[in-house]
């Protein structure tokens, strides 16, 4: 063995000098430190004082004898391992069995070979040397594995700050999330936008542990940021992906699920790129209607690459939105039988309306059947109700007015270019919530300034006729002409006009929008008489809603030019 | 997971058989890199005939190799798609990042 083993402190405990000189001297040869001990009660002594690595004992000896302090010995604390050899005589063998039994670990017939002694003192130095490597490792590994337990907490502390949010505590959502180690790849997002929208957000970055839940880390700031500015989701989602391609390697990416649930217009719009099905959920148990994916994971693609494109559809009955990772599906019985896409069908079918995620959930214990997941596990389950709600969540800015407010005007003119490309209003909206004195009042601003802009836009100019959305398939359709019109906008320009003033002691601001629009019939859609009426009920309440947000609301020039004033 | 390798004029069939997961890695970069290094092969053909598993880091490993064979001018398809690994190629929507046979 070419090991360069370490020297030793070896006792040697004999109340025969010339034993004793004779071992210590092959030892001292050997490169190792000797100390002496003359009986037991000196050899307790010195083991104590000079921590020896390897002890030679006498059986024999006078007072305590060597197998009694061997017993002593070994009854000390310690934390390695400190062979004791005994020196026997060779008729002794119930003294060697005495000496083994009390804590001894080998033996020596008296007398002694040298080139045994010299054999058995290099053999233990080598068991002594890899006993020291060892021992250095164990205390390695635990001083790694502190350390990693220490990161471990205070990164899923971190990731839990990070990932918390408002809105998934909103009384509509109920949601899981299960990590198959000590971190989650899997992301829940849930937060409402301005104008009530309710976003979500069910992403699985590929692989799982701590470098997935870092992978999909971004993604919670820009999804949230851009949610409470009213950003649609194909916007949302560009973004998301744009930030992922930046920040990762080739072969990591993020599979997604954008949802905004708009209830008081009753849509849902979906981007799914790269997790399963998406469902509608009716109170029957059926599923009324599925999304899948249509696009590649995010952060696969480059910019100019990459679709955003959503589907929209409007809904008429009430159910539920289900919307989970694969780990769901792919959660296998012991027989390796998937639970698969059928299988969660059927357990969504099983239980009512507000019962599915626990339902989700105990099916998913019974297909792994006490075994651990092999991947991480997400799903969101969120009511969609139909209501007649004309009044908006948001509370009212409960601010007194500010009378030392400054007046100020603002004047903006889009053109084709900026109307097929930008996000207006949610662009507006974050320029206004810079303003003091309009921060509170961002959901109503939103809420009038969506339905006035997107009014002058769809009706002024691109001229699209609303009834068409009240025919059957109608909306899907609508959005259609919307698209492909917008896509084809070479001429026509939005303005609009901000004036913030006191007016009567209170501070108002004061919108105008004016399109270059031939006009619509608006007033068919403020008279309240029409409120029976299916397409009015559906598509007039927009207007009255801002109509009942502002102090006033008139619409002059045929249509194409509107006036609000809001109280701040 | 077994991958052979095939060659015939300017196109390099590589074969899987097995699970394609994460302890894939090693194997499939070697196999793939092998051939990405013959200036006379254009096509990579990847067979999953006899493939039964397929996770997120494989897919990963496909992006890779797409990277490395677009930056050598190579082009990369993929055959013989059955059943769960057809699905998860699907609902990744693969086939808008390869040519799918």
């Amino acid at each position: 063995m070419g090991t360069v083993t370490k020297p030793l402190t070896i006792l040697v405990v004999d109340d025969t000098p010339a034993d004793v000189a004779q071992l210590e001297a092959v030892a001292r040869q050997l490169g190792h430190a000797v100390i002496v001990a003359g009986d037991g009660i000196e050899a307790i002594e010195k083991y104590r004082s000079a921590s020896p690595d390897l002890i030679f004992m006498d059986i024999l000896m006078p007072g305590l004898d060597g197998i009694e302090a061997a017993r002593q010995v070994r009854a000390l604390p310690c934390d390695r391992w400190v062979p004791i050899v005994f020196f026997a005589a060779p008729d002794s063998m119930a003294g060697i069995l005495r000496g083994l039994e009390a804590g001894g670990d080998d033996y020596l017939v008296k007398p002694a070979d040298l080139q045994v002694i010299r054999a058995k003192i290099k053999a233990y130095a080598r068991a002594l040397t890899l006993q020291d490597e060892s021992r250095r490792y164990a205390r390695e590994l635990a001083a790694w594995r502190d350390d990693a337990e220490e990161q471990s907490q205070l990164g899923q502390y971190i990731i839990g700050r990070l990932l918390d949010s408002a809105g998934l505590r909103d009384p509509m959502v109920q949601w899981l999330n299960t990590p198959a180690q000590s971190f989650s790849g899997d992301l829940v997002c849930a937060s409402r936008g301005p104008g009530d929208i309710l976003y979500l957000m069910l992403a699985d970055a590929a692989g799982h542990g701590l470098s997935a839940a870092l992978t999909a880390l971004p993604l919670t700031q820009v999804f949230h940021g851009m949610v409470a500015k009213g950003f649609p989701i194909h916007t949302i989602a560009e973004e998301l992906n744009g930030k992922l391609k930046a920040f990762l390697p080739i072969d990591r990416f993020v599979a997604a699920s954008l949802v905004a649930l708009d209830t008081r217009n009753q849509t849902i719009e979906i981007w799914n790129g790269g997790n399963p099905d998406v469902l509608f959920i009716n109170d029957q148990g059926e599923v009324a209607m599925r999304w899948p994916s249509r696009h590649p994971p995010l952060g696969i693609l480059p910019p100019a690459l990459f679709s955003g494109a959503t589907e929209v559809v409007s809904y008429q009955h009430p159910g539920e939105m289900v919307l989970f990772s694969d780990g769901i599906i792919e959660a296998e019985n012991p027989d390796g039988q998937r639970l698969n896409m059928h299988g969660l069908e059927a357990l969504l079918a099983q239980a009512p309306s507000g019962e599915r995620l626990p339902a989700i959930e105990a099916g998913v214990a019974r297909q792994l059947a006490g075994r651990r997941e092999h991947d991480d596990l997400s799903a969101i389950v969120v009511k969609v109700p139909i209501e007649r709600r004309q009044t908006v969540r948001s509370s009212q800015a409960a601010s007194a007015p500010d009378r030392h407010v400054s007046e100020w005007r603002m004047e903006l003119s889009w053109g084709p270019e900026e109307l097929r490309s930008m996000d207006v209003v949610p662009a507006l909206l974050g320029f206004m919530g810079q303003i003091k004195g309009l921060q509170t009042h961002q959901g109503q601003l939103f809420l009038i300034l969506a339905e006035l802009f997107n009014n002058a836009l769809d009706h002024g100019v691109l001229g699209l006729d609303s009834r068409t959305k009240s025919l059957d398939g109608g909306f899907e359709r609508y959005l259609e002409e919307r698209e492909g019109h917008l896509n084809e906008l070479r001429d026509g320009r939005i303005d609009m006009a901000f004036h913030r003033h006191l007016l009567d002691g209170r501070t108002v601001l004061d919108i105008r929008i004016k399109d270059s629009g031939v006009g619509f019939d608006w007033s068919a859609f403020l008279d309240s008489s029409n409120d029976d009426q299916g397409l009015y009920q559906t598509h007039g309440r927009g207007i009255r809603l801002v109509r009942n947000l502002c102090q006033e609301l008139s619409y002059g020039d045929n249509g194409s030019a509107v006036f609000a004033r809001y109280a701040l | 997971m077994l991958i052979t390798e095939k060659i015939d004029d300017h196109m390099a069939r590589l074969s899987l058989d097995g699970r394609f997961d994460f302890h894939s890695h090693r194997d499939f970069r070697s196999a793939y890199d092998a051939v990405l290094a013959r200036p006379e092969i254009h096509q990579i053909a990847i067979d999953f005939g006899r493939v039964d598993y397929l996770d997120s880091s494989a897919l990963g490993m496909l992006l890779l190799l797409r990277e490395k064979a677009e930056a050598g001018n190579k082009k990369v398809k993929l055959t013989n798609l059955t059943g769960s690994v057809k699905q998860v190629l699907e609902i990744a929507n693969f086939g808008k990042l390869f040519t799918i046979e």
